[in-house]
């Protein structure tokens, strides 16, 4: 490498500091621009029962992506997570309908199998050295399969009330979805700033060669992540099938991309090493503010598609210019 | 009276909220061989880039050949036969010897290139320098001393008058520096006039015929080497007294700590014996690619071996992994500081903790202040210069990164350490500061293991020097009889006497 | 009249189908299905009804393959079909247009081809022995007339705020089952229609009726384009607390057992049957007659006409799954 530029720390001290402001507050800035001019535009936007309905929405999503967060902190990735949303809500809902019923059963079962193909995910890219796109790839086929052979091809419907409550339940006046959402993010957030665990998952993002050297057990780490990732999309499967009172085959489909656009939007590098879960939250309910505020209006779905296109690039670009103006 | 091909007057370089060159005057003569001299921040990449058209300067003016010049970008200065060759080479891996050198100016014959028009020609360029290599074969395939020459013949086929030189034997071994110096002896001898930079002092005083020391963007002192002593010019570079520039201390040696017997690791490593004992600083040297990382690299885990046995303290252990390596006490400061050492988005803290999180959590939760008590400690200790402990480690120097890497085994309590080239790209006050480190350290009853490739820091600061050669120890030189010549002999294969069989 | 001759003729045809098989159990056949994908329950019903009807014939060996809604894995697994020999294709297009290769390359091999619920696009350069299928303009034309119905009951005349959730942006059955829909609704200037996608799904649904309920304050009825997006909708308003799911008209389409269900239960008004059981096995009988006894159809395309269920004539919809 040159001789670092003498003055490159000065002279980026101005720019740095826009992209560490950027870096903390920009995403919430943004969603809070947005949110005024949908609210704005459409006063019933901020009816607080369509806030709850947003983060209700969101909550789906969201709690996966608290999961996608660590993977992609870690500079992985994970696109099985739909497969697993689909297949967990399949397991749940067969519990619930055609294996006898049992409340416990349907949501400890499914929970169990999430987090067994996370680390079946984290197991095989580490000790098998792919790459996590590779692995996940064809978990993603795999499991979006295994969901119609266990569902013969139908979906599977009539679940218990008890059973209903876990995506339809209300705690006082705040849906259980947006507790289970919320409070995952929480404790995801301490995880990440409190222990070793989260502190080692920045770092081998950071640098995992460093971090080997540092003697941090890479791998054990990274199929930990997985393992919390596979845990929570089978949380969000839960979810979707206690709300929609069925368990569907398609669940899950291009959740993804939805997953990943709210982690990234949020801040956290695809490339490891930086970002955090608040921002994922930020991420995951301005996608869903879009969404919300775009039906509000009754725009096109075209249009939406093209909006939060527009808005995952533009997350990315800024999550580049914050490097490009870093490195020496 | 010399000629004088460039000249710098009243250069002077501003950035927002900073001097990075401040009214630099000085002359380099044509044909000869100017060192460039100063610590990290001194001003000398600046100036590079200025003459380069990489920068466009503040004020001042820069003379070449007499006039006045201002280029717009690299591609202006080379046009005008001023050629830099940096760390980083530019070159393109997938293709050609010969194309890499006259690329950007192929052969054409109509819209063709002309392919035997510009083998002969490269093949020309090189017989020219008296080098050896394919023009037909890929640059990928070419060692770096290899890819060094065909920067230096890409920037002779421009006609190159002055070619600047960054760092240049940063990666080279011995044998491949003595080369590069019959090169440069060579295109000085041809007219060629070569700026050079280098952190190492040997080579300034080896190759050079004037040096000029910037400090903090300011001019200090332009002279011929040969009018200058070593402490003069290091007293220079670093402002202030930085008394003996290997401060070693010799210290009773103790028990044994580490016994390594007949290390194998087919192809790279061949029944390595080694015996650290305590308060012990164990040199290794010879040349790059001669197995020393590697056997570091075996002892800390990280890389497999087949056959041989370690003792830690008179107990044989079976280290599979850092993580038991540490657990043993045994510390790695690794080659690449910045892509192995350090994780350069964390804080200091963070980087300082790595290896100890576990030993200050309760159920996983972090006790953040011992942390940060651990983290204030070190940050005197190794006397680390940072405006916090928040700071992140890219934003430091790589003398205060190296001790970051270090404090983080301190703080850690290691005390068997496997310094990897410890001082490579650090300033001379800071490399100082390291040889005081490890000098505290072994007070403090460490042992250390020493791989370098700069001799005068492995002759001064090693109380036994072992020298490796194609994955075997080639021989054991004791701190008394050790010299440069007998080092060397053993690094290349040449007999030696005087070196006990090990 | 002239559907009714249709369907009558439909009758005559499968009676003597039957008779005739029965006396004529001769050669093996093999026949390939090929349909968009299993994860909709309406193809496994379809693909159910034809393995039925198979078997109830006899000496059928039918190859299903679903092409996970992948234009160009239903080529391929044509193509593949058309290796391993089989005698006849039965098609289900994912797609107008992209498919006709396919079926170029099925007319090359002398396969002859019957396409099933979706159709190729009319004027392409192939050749289709018959087209079975449902008029899902007819379908979204009846939908739309059975809520006008029941608006002018609820309020003596046709008006109200109507929610359409259209199927899968650019898909065929959605725009067409939109297009009747609208068709009908336009001749009431009284009845405001807003529409929103929700991509034929049941989540989908029910996010966007969610964000219905909080945008529009009287809604008087849902249309949703298949079944799932209605029984999302029906969640959103039974969850909502804003809307009673009794007094809000809901119509689906497709008669899933899920719908019938509701129906059943009065949460559900009305779905629209296209009896997918009875277009398969009526398209598989027009192949297997072909390729038995040289018989062609008469008809090029064969409509079935569509049926609005409620819990008045429950019993014709083809409900045999549950």
């Amino acid at each position: 490498m040159p001789e670092p530029l003498e003055t490159k720390k000065e002279k980026v001290s101005l720019v740095e500091r826009f992209f560490i402001l950027w870096d903390r507050i920009g995403i919430l800035l943004a969603f809070i621009v947005v949110c005024i001019l949908f609210g704005i535009l459409t006063p019933v936007f901020f009816n607080p029962l369509n806030i709850l309905n947003v983060i209700r929405q969101v909550s789906i999503i969201g709690v996966i992506a608290v999961g996608m967060t660590f993977v992609i902190l870690l500079g992985g990735i994970d696109l099985s997570v739909g497969s697993v949303v689909a297949f967990t809500g399949i397991i749940a809902a067969g519990f619930q309908v055609k294996w006898g019923g049992s409340l416990f059963l349907s949501i400890v079962i499914p929970l169990l199998i999430g987090g067994g193909i996370g680390f079946l995910n984290g197991f095989i890219s580490t000790k098998g050295g792919l790459h996590p796109f590779i692995v996940t790839l064809g978990t993603m086929s795999i499991f979006r399969g295994a969901t119609l052979l266990v569902a013969k091809g139908r979906p599977i419907s009539g679940m218990s009330r008890s059973f209903r409550f876990i995506g339809a339940g209300m705690i006082g006046p705040i849906p259980f979805p947006v507790i289970l959402f919320l409070g995952s993010v929480i404790i995801a957030a301490i995880i990440l700033r409190r222990t070793v665990f989260g502190r080692y998952i920045y770092a081998i993002g950071g640098n995992e060669e460093a971090a080997l050297l540092s003697g941090i057990r890479v791998d054990r780490y990274k199929i930990s992540a997985f393992t919390i990732l596979g845990f929570l999309s089978a949380l969000s499967g839960l979810i979707l099938t206690s709300r929609l009172n069925s368990g569907e085959l398609v669940a899950g489909e291009g959740y993804e991309l939805d997953v990943i656009a709210s982690v990234v939007i949020g801040g956290t590098s695809m490339m490891g090493g930086e970002g955090g879960v608040y921002g994922t939250l930020i991420g995951a309910l301005l996608i869903g503010v879009i969404s919300n505020g775009l039906n509000l209006l009754g725009v096109q779905p075209y249009w939406q598609m093209i909006v939060r296109g527009s808005i995952i690039i533009l997350a990315v670009l800024m999550d580049k210019m914050k490097r490009r103006f870093r490195t020496a | 009276m010399e000629e004088v091909i460039l000249e710098f007057d009243k250069l002077t370089k501003k950035f927002p909220g900073v001097v990075a060159l401040d009214e630099v005057s000085f002359d380099i003569f044509r044909g000869e061989v100017h060192a460039l001299v100063g610590e990290n921040g001194a001003g000398k990449s600046t100036l590079i880039k200025i003459v380069t058209g990489v920068y466009q300067k503040t004020s001042g003016e820069v003379f070449y050949q007499g006039k006045s010049i201002n280029f717009r970008s690299p591609h202006d200065a080379l046009q005008n036969g001023i050629a830099a060759i940096y760390q980083e080479f530019n070159l393109i891996p997938a293709l050609t010897v010969a194309e890499n050198i006259f690329m950007g100016h192929h052969f054409v014959r109509g819209k063709f290139v002309d392919w035997k028009k510009m083998e002969e020609e490269a093949r020309k360029l090189l017989d020219f320098l008296e080098v050896d290599i394919d023009v037909n074969s890929r640059v990928r395939d070419l060692g770096v001393a290899k890819k060094q020459v065909i920067e230096i013949a890409k920037a002779l086929s421009h006609n190159a008058k002055v070619l600047i030189m960054d760092e240049p034997t940063a990666a080279l071994a011995q044998k491949e520096i003595k080369t590069l110096f019959r090169i440069i002896r060579f295109l000085k001898e041809s007219g060629v006039t070569i700026i050079y930079i280098s952190h190492r002092l040997e080579e300034v005083y080896e190759i050079c015929d004037r040096v000029t020391v910037l400090r903090d963007g300011k001019f200090v002192a332009t002279k011929p080497v040969k009018e200058l002593k070593v402490e003069e010019l290091i007293r220079m570079m670093v402002g202030r007294e930085v008394g003996e520039r290997f401060p070693r201390v010799s210290h009773t040696i103790g028990e044994e700590v580490l016994r390594v017997e007949g290390l194998t690791r087919p192809g790279v490593l061949e029944n390595i014996n080694i015996s650290l004992h305590q308060r012990e600083i164990l040199g290794i040297a010879g040349m790059v690619g001669s197995g020393r990382t590697e056997l570091l690299r075996a002892i800390y885990g990280v890389d497999p071996w087949e056959e041989g046995k370690i003792f830690i303290r008179g107990e044989e252990v079976k280290i599979t992994s850092p993580p038991e390596a540490i657990s043993l006490g045994i510390a790695l400061l690794p080659e690449e500081r910045k892509t192995q050492g350090l994780i350069l988005l964390l804080s200091v803290l963070d980087n300082l903790g790595l290896p100890i999180l576990p030993n200050i959590a309760n159920a996983g939760f972090i006790d953040e202040d011992r942390l940060k008590q651990i983290g204030e400690e070190m940050v005197e200790a190794m006397n680390i210069k940072t405006p916090s402990l928040y700071q992140r480690v890219m934003y430091l120097s790589g003398g205060n990164q190296q001790k970051v890497v270090l404090g983080k085994w301190f703080a850690r309590k290691c005390d068997i350490y496997l310094f990897d080239e410890p001082t490579r790209g650090i300033d001379v006050g800071a490399k100082v500061e390291i040889y005081q480190l490890m000098n505290r350290l072994v007070s403090e009853g460490a042992a250390i293991i020493m791989v370098s490739s700069e001799l005068p820091e492995i002759l001064a600061m090693s109380d036994r020097i072992l020298v490796m050669r194609e994955g075997k120890i080639a021989g054991e030189v004791n701190r008394e009889e050790a010299n440069q010549e007998l080092i060397l002999n053993l690094a290349l294969g040449g007999k030696n006497h005087y070196a006990r069989t090990p | 009249m002239k559907k009714l001759g249709v369907v009558g003729t439909l009758v005559i045809l499968v009676a003597s189908l039957c008779l005739g098989s029965l006396a004529l159990a001769q050669e093996q056949l093999t026949i390939g299905l090929s349909f968009p994908s299993l994860s909709f329950a309406w193809f496994a019903f379809l693909e159910e009804a034809v393995k039925e009807k198979a078997t109830q014939i006899g000496g059928i060996e039918v190859i299903s393959l679903e092409a996970e809604d992948n234009v160009a894995k239903q080529i391929s697994i044509i193509e593949d079909m058309i290796i391993r020999g089989v005698d006849g294709v039965l098609l289900v297009p994912i797609e107008v247009e992209a498919v006709v290769p396919a079926v170029e390359a099925l007319n090359k091999a002398n396969i002859p081809v019957v396409t099933v619920d979706r159709r190729i696009k009319e004027d392409a350069p192939v050749e289709v022995l018959c087209h079975v299928g449902a008029d899902n303009v007819e379908g979204g034309r009846r939908a739309a007339k059975f809520i006008v119905d029941e608006l002018v009951e609820k309020y003596g005349e046709p008006k109200g705020t109507v929610i359409e959730l259209t199927g899968t942006p650019g898909a065929g059955p959605a725009i067409d089952r939109s297009a009747g829909f609208n068709e009908i609704m336009e001749q009431y200037p009284d009845i405001t229609i807003k529409a929103q996608t929700a991509n034929f799904r049941r989540d989908d649904g029910m996010k966007v009726m969610e964000d219905f309920i909080m945008s529009t304050p009287q809604i008087d009825a849902v249309f949703g384009a298949n079944d799932e997006m209605i029984l999302g909708a029906i969640q959103a308003i039974e969850a909502s607390g804003k809307l009673d799911v009794k007094e809000v008209i809901t119509v689906g389409f497709d008669a899933l057992p899920e719908a019938l269900q509701l129906i059943e239960e009065e949460t559900l008004d009305a779905t629209i049957e296209q009896f997918p059981g009875r277009q398969a096995s009526t398209a598989f009988e027009i192949l297997v007659k072909y390729l038995r006894e040289k018989v062609e159809p008469e008809n090029k395309v064969i409509l079935i006409e569509p049926a609005v269920i409620t819990k008045d004539n429950l019993y014709e919809a083809e409900k045999s799954i549950q």
